[in-house]
């Protein structure tokens, strides 16, 4: 399926966004009037505010531009995942790495989307 | 230019409470009455800020029960919810509604729970925080709010070579200004030896880089300028600044700027007619020891990627060139979420009063409050003068 495919209604929602997640395909927007391009589902642009945006597929591999890995974790969480943003071509997205260890500017690519009991995470690891 | 007066102040310790939030509330009320020399009677308005208790007790609608807890019933209220800068914008509203001649005396404050007494446990409190992140796209990923400002920090650290020895120093010089402070959660030194030896929470923070749970609440009494010298020690609020970022992380533009506090700085200098280096000390959104380092280079204090530096090198210390978080901030004094915007208040009104006991600064006449909300998106920065 193509990105504009994943879209059921107007725009991007996210159900569409963490479907083609689990697809393991990565949706982002891309503005036509300002160019910016969004990892996370939204209504109009944020940085100009245009309603014109356009689904998109982002790049699965990418390179970190930071990175912690959490170690007292929220309740449903087991301690020691990495939570990283990734550049990944002209978005950054944010996800997680389940063996913690990639550093920023090391290369990472998206290996699942993952249901947890928040939600569908992008879980990225090691070139 | 004067924009309003803060006329009374008044807060609880910040630590463990069993009180309930009404209670708790009272205890930081009533002393604010008292310093301004006026009873629940004189109040046209309460603007009140409480960030999580609807999730962490259970408690929401909680401005009118407050109200008639403290029996101000019949007043307008409205409460505050912008994550830890809850209260800064209940003040900030406050100040407006005072200067355009809505009301003409406003309470303001805040109140929160964070500690076990909640009923919540680590992982729980925890998760509760973690709500101020983005809903569909971030708390799937576990990030934490200590993850969410070591990923700010650690892109700080990777652009400007900032140290995690840099980091544990802030903590020591907080912790040595909350030992002076007898309102703080924690009164206990500690050395940058402890805080690296601490156990990780987010990388790069450690335990003593993160600030506690706290219970705890704050309260601060705001007229006009035009009703100000009827009372008896009113310090003027000058400029209040309000900038918003996006949600989520990805979407800002710069990890390391922290944006919104940069915009909001602007604004508060602005309206003030100040610049950074005419004011004499600040306190700030230390819910971290790397969120110290980006405020004060976002307020301008110092030049970016030197926040770190400056800090290990003392000039950050109550007798340093510029005192940050003479009360021991956030990371000493204590973090009771709604409570934290007008405690920051209350320490600028007692230092520029000179009533800041041990921790009082020589030089108190211009101070400045940074408060930030969920991962730096909400910044309110207020800046309060000794009244000409």
């Amino acid at each position: 399926m193509t990105a504009e495919e994943y879209v059921v209604g107007d725009r991007l929602t996210y159900d569409d966004w963490q479907e083609a997640l689990l697809d393991g395909l990565l949706l982002g927007q891309e503005c036509q009037d300002c160019g910016y391009t969004t990892g996370a589902p939204k209504a109009a642009c944020p940085r100009c505010g245009s309603r014109g945006i356009d689904a998109v597929e982002l790049p699965l591999e990418g390179e970190v531009h930071s990175e912690t890995t959490i170690q007292v974790p929220p309740s449903g969480f087991e301690r020691g995942y990495q939570v990283v943003v990734v550049d990944v071509g002209d978005a950054r997205v944010t996800g997680r790495v389940d063996d913690p260890g990639v550093e920023i500017g090391d290369d990472v690519e998206l290996s699942e989307g993952r249901e947890t009991e928040s939600g569908v995470a992008a879980v990225f690891e090691r070139v | 230019m004067t924009r309003a007066s803060v006329v009374g102040v008044g807060m609880t310790e910040f630590g463990v409470h069993e009180k309930r939030l009404a209670e708790l509330f009272a205890d930081a009320a009533f002393p604010a009455f008292d310093d301004a020399g006026i009873t629940g009677d004189d109040v046209d308005a309460f603007y009140f800020g409480n960030a999580m208790s609807g999730l962490s007790e259970n408690d929401t609608h909680l401005a009118p029960k407050i109200a008639t807890h403290i029996g101000i019933p019949g007043v307008p209220c409205q409460r505050y919810e912008d994550a830890c800068a809850t209260s800064s914008n209940a003040f900030k509203n406050a100040v407006e509604a005072v200067e355009a001649g809505v009301h003409d005396v406003v309470l303001v404050g805040g109140v929160e729970r964070c500690t076990p007494e909640t009923g919540l446990d680590t992982p729980e409190m925890t998760r509760v925080f973690a709500s101020a992140s983005h809903r569909e796209y971030e708390q799937p990923t576990g990030l934490t709010f200590p993850g969410v400002f070591a990923l700010l920090t650690k892109r700080h650290m990777h652009e400007h070579g900032t140290t995690e020895e840099q980091l544990a120093e802030v903590a020591v010089k907080n912790h040595y200004h909350g030992s002076l402070n007898p309102r703080a959660h924690f009164g206990k030194e500690t050395t940058v030896e402890e805080v690296l030896d601490g156990p990780v929470v987010a990388d790069p923070f450690r335990l003593m880089d993160c600030c506690p749970f706290s219970d705890g609440a704050s309260a601060a009494i705001v007229v006009s300028d035009d009703l100000a010298d009827s009372y008896s020690d009113p310090v003027d609020v000058t400029g209040v600044g309000h900038g918003t970022d996006c949600v989520p992380i990805s979407d800002k533009e710069q990890l390391s700027a922290t944006q919104a506090a940069r915009d909001a700085a602007d604004e508060a200098y602005s309206q003030a007619g100040v610049s950074a280096d005419e004011v004499d000390f600040v306190e700030v959104h230390d819910c971290f020891t790397g969120a110290e380092v980006l405020a004060t280079e976002a307020l301008g204090l110092f030049e970016d990627g030197e926040g770190g530096e400056a800090a290990a090198e003392g000039r950050t210390r109550v007798d340093g060139e510029v005192p940050v978080n003479p009360s021991g901030g956030l990371k000493a004094k204590g973090h009771p979420i709604g409570a934290t915007g007008t405690a920051q208040i209350t320490e600028l009104v007692e230092q520029i009063r000179g009533e800041a006991g041990e921790r009082q600064l020589d030089d108190a006449e211009v101070g400045l409050a940074h408060n930030l909300g969920g991962d730096s998106a909400t910044t309110i920065v207020s800046v309060m003068e000794a009244r000409a």
